[in-house]
């Protein structure tokens, strides 16, 4: 069943910038990897399923709920972080989440202690004075700790550390086994990859495509095999280059950037 | 119909700028009101006389009859407006512009809370402060002359007067309001917000001088703000008041309905 549902959606801001004629779904307990480079209108997007954009044409909704109209009631079962972190910077981090925890009238917040720790976070100092990182820490905690059944994380791990970012991966890979629904914007191929079952892809406001990221994960990377002298020769070339040790064999595979993807997609076409 | 957890997390932003107001009103009506004998009178009435015109422009007439009379003259065209009016821009700009702006209105929309419940709230922050501020004026007035001068006061005069001073402040509040709610860019708030307000101010100074400039009192709201109509009983005064109190209502109920409705690029 999919929960979120975006059809034919519109938003001309003029000179080609905004989102036209964007469908997809995700369905109930499913991950999907929203990607595209920046300014490509994933942030758009997601605005208009969290309520604070009317669509100029088209429609969003959230488990049969109009994003626009019944914004509050989808907003009950949400747990979202914006793209770009800015909450109150007169206050510390506890106050925060301690002020969002009764201005959603949350009761128990059993979760929040959990979070922390899985952050490492200790949120005592004034948000002003915090690193990006510990920000964007700040705002997984805020997500997360009502305990939301849909989330929606516009670039999620951007800030946090390569540590931080396969804790954050493994949290909603949990969520997923929880039959949460996760929509995850990124710029970043791999890590959708790693986390998404479905992804879709965005430019220049056009969905390219929507296929699963197995599919995907063929489409565009390769694998070598390749046989080393010796042993010791094949770990190290593994280690380098980050492949599969086997005996004197390593298989390797190549990484595609999003920018190559993209070239696949339009065949080259560097102008456009 | 409010958020609590908001509201007490604004009122404590409201703080600070209540008591610095709070102090220099303070300050300013018990000097002003101790200035209330015939020998200062005669000074201050003296400094009528040499600069006329700026004295008028700020409502400063001579030969006050009476003491409220007086406390009209020197503290109802100036100082009672200008602070809390100060009061309404800096606190009307920063409870919904500043937030979109910034973005960290993302915290506030971003939950199970309807916009207008939002708006709602930081309305009522406002009027809050608003209230607080006249209400406040209203005591350190009596007080003041309470202790200075205890059979000369017309105390129900003065509170239809406030009465009157509060509607005002409700009106420039409710421009600021609306302001802050039409505006996603800090900018643009503070321009209307303030703008407008100390624009129409000036324009009253300007009609105090008298003269040719008279006529440009049929063109700010603060005409309708009439201090001596007010404690005279004149049905245009009571009206003025009235005009504001609704013009208020109207610019508080127009700031919730854009806010409900508008696009947030946050």
């Amino acid at each position: 069943m999919s929960i979120i549902k975006i059809e034919n959606l519109v938003r001309d801001y003029g000179e080609g910038k905004g989102v036209f004629d964007i469908s997809f779904h995700v369905n109930q307990g499913e991950a999907f990897g929203f990607l595209g480079p920046n300014g490509a209108g994933k942030t758009t997007t997601i605005r208009h399923l969290m309520g604070f954009l009317k669509p100029e044409s088209g429609k969003c909704t959230i488990d049969g709920l109009d994003c626009w109209n019944e914004r509050e009631k989808v907003q009950a079962r949400l747990g979202y972080i914006p793209g770009e972190i800015s909450f109150f910077d007169d206050m510390s981090g506890t106050e925060f989440l301690k002020f969002i925890a009764e201005y959603r009238k949350i009761g128990t917040q059993s979760r929040k202690k959990e979070l922390l720790e899985r952050f490492e976070l200790d949120p005592k100092s004034k948000i002003k004075k915090m690193s990006k990182g510990t920000k964007q820490k700040l705002g997984i905690v805020a997500a997360f700790m009502h305990d939301p059944d849909i989330l929606i994380l516009d670039e999620p791990t951007s800030g946090l550390d390569p540590l931080m970012q396969s804790r954050f991966v493994n949290l909603v890979a949990e969520e997923k086994e929880h039959n949460k629904t996760v929509l995850m914007s990124s710029h970043i191929f791999e890590e959708v990859e790693r986390t998404c079952d479905r992804i879709g892809i965005i430019r220049k406001g056009r969905m390219i495509t929507v296929d699963s990221a197995v599919t995907l994960h063929k489409r565009h990377t390769h694998s070598y095999t390749v046989t080393l002298e010796n042993e010791a020769i094949a770990k190290a070339f593994a280690s380098d280059f980050d492949g599969i040790c086997n005996g004197t064999k390593v298989t390797v595979t190549t990484k595609q950037s999003l920018e190559e993807i993209f070239m696949n997609y339009y065949g080259g076409d560097k102008n456009d | 119909m409010i958020n609590i957890a908001l509201y007490k997390h604004e009122m404590k932003g409201s703080i600070k700028l209540l008591i610095i107001f709070g102090t220099i009103i303070t300050m300013y009506v018990s000097i002003i009101i101790n200035m209330y004998n015939p020998e200062m009178m005669k000074t201050l009435d003296g400094f009528i006389e040499v600069m006329p015109e700026l004295m008028a422009s700020v409502g400063m007439k001579a030969n006050a009859t009476n003491l409220l009379g007086f406390m009209i003259s020197y503290l109802y065209g100036f100082i009672l407006l200008i602070f809390p009016m100060l009061f309404c821009i800096l606190r009307g700009n920063a409870l919904i512009a500043k937030y979109v702006d910034k973005g960290s209105m993302v915290s506030l929309v971003a939950a199970p809370v309807k916009r207008h419940i939002i708006a709602f709230t930081q309305m009522k922050v406002l009027i809050s402060g608003i209230l607080l501020l006249v209400f406040y004026s209203t005591i350190v007035e009596l007080v003041c002359t309470r202790i200075g001068f205890p059979e000369k006061l017309d105390i129900i005069a003065l509170l239809i007067l406030n009465g009157g001073l509060l509607c005002l402040h409700l009106f420039i509040g409710g421009i600021c309001f609306l302001s802050s709610c039409i505006f996603s860019d800090t900018k643009y708030s503070v321009a209307f917000g303030a703008g407008i307000p100390i624009f129409m101010y000036v324009l009253q100074m300007l009609a105090n001088v008298g003269g040719s400039a008279e006529k440009v009192k049929y063109f700010t709201f603060f005409t309708l703000f009439n201090p001596d109509g007010i404690i005279v009983g004149e049905s245009s005064a009571i009206v003025g008041i009235f005009t504001l109190f609704v013009g208020a209502i109207i610019l508080y109920i127009l700031g919730i309905i854009v806010f409900e409705r508008k696009d947030l690029y946050i």
